[in-house]
């Protein structure tokens, strides 16, 4: 039966969401949200957090370019930036907000550089993992 | 922890043990038929954070509005709407949820306010609850939390 393999496919691919790290229990609590009224829920959730969150993401690139850094408004979007990030059970980006707001609190300028480098990394990771799973 | 899939096509029988018993579990904490029709106000200025957190309280029957700052926030308490549960961002555009809370609680509003927040310090912890929100909860806000402070505003 072809419905079969089609289905064992998407369990692997969201388990190895889990397994890898990149969602964690958050990720379980919006699926748990989705319904027969609202099928494609955690789908449009993501893509509204990605679509919010690029504004973010801007507006950090555009702090980290000017000298010296303004530790206090980074951190307030990344504060923003984590909390989204937490509801919609992005681990890894979520730990590497951490990261960066422990960096602004301690005013290492290096350290927010290379931590929101990683942070991009992992959260177009997520973005390229989840695109994949609903489709 | 998810909840993981067997290996292979059989589940061992502890596999079906332990998910079987974190399912029990979790339903306990996350399950609640409301007696009462409840309201919540909830003040986050991120759209994703605001939009799940109602969708959450709506899901176990709680009527929800949302502000997106704390200024409106307070504007609208001072207008004499009411809610059993105010849920506030520590961090918000216009007035800082502090404040806010600060402001609400001076209106002489008693009712149930957390403070959900993506700020996880002892400090901020102790400064949010000082401001007057009776709970501090580290972002997301998940049934574990939310139910048994439902269940104690429905009388539960």
């Amino acid at each position: 039966m072809e419905r079969n393999p089609i289905r064992r496919q998407l369990a692997i691919m969201r388990q190895s969401l889990f397994d890898q790290g990149h969602v964690d229990e958050q990720f379980v609590q919006l699926e748990e949200l989705q319904d027969d009224a609202n099928p494609n829920f955690v789908e449009e959730v993501v893509t509204l957090y990605y679509r919010d969150s690029a504004r973010i993401i801007l507006n950090i690139e555009q702090a980290l370019e000017r000298k010296p850094f303004d530790f206090r408004k980074l951190d307030a979007y990344m504060h923003q930036f984590k909390g989204s990030s937490s509801s919609i059970g992005a681990k890894k980006v979520k730990a590497e907000s951490t990261l960066f707001r422990e960096c602004c609190k301690s005013g290492n300028g290096e350290g927010c550089m290379r931590s929101f480098q990683q942070l991009k990394k992992e959260y177009a990771t997520l973005r390229k993992k989840l695109g994949a799973y609903f489709q | 922890m998810a909840p993981t899939l067997p290996s292979g096509d059989q589940a061992s029988d502890q596999d079906n043990w332990d998910n079987g018993r974190l399912a029990r579990k979790r339903q306990l904490l996350t399950e609640i038929v409301l007696r009462n029709r409840l309201t919540a106000l909830v003040v986050d200025g991120d759209t994703t954070c605001r939009v799940l957190e109602q969708l959450l309280l709506r899901s176990y029957g709680v009527q929800t509005q949302g502000v997106d700052n704390g200024r409106d926030a307070v504007a609208l308490i001072a207008s004499g709407v009411k809610f059993n549960l105010i849920i506030i961002d520590m961090i918000l555009p216009v007035l800082n949820g502090l404040e806010a809370t600060r402001q609400i609680r001076d209106m002489g509003v008693h009712c149930k306010m957390l403070g959900v927040t993506a700020c996880s310090g002892e400090s901020e912890r102790q400064a949010f609850l000082a401001a007057g929100v009776d709970v501090f909860i580290e972002k997301p806000l998940d049934p574990e939390h939310l139910v048994p402070i439902l269940r104690e505003l429905d009388g539960q």
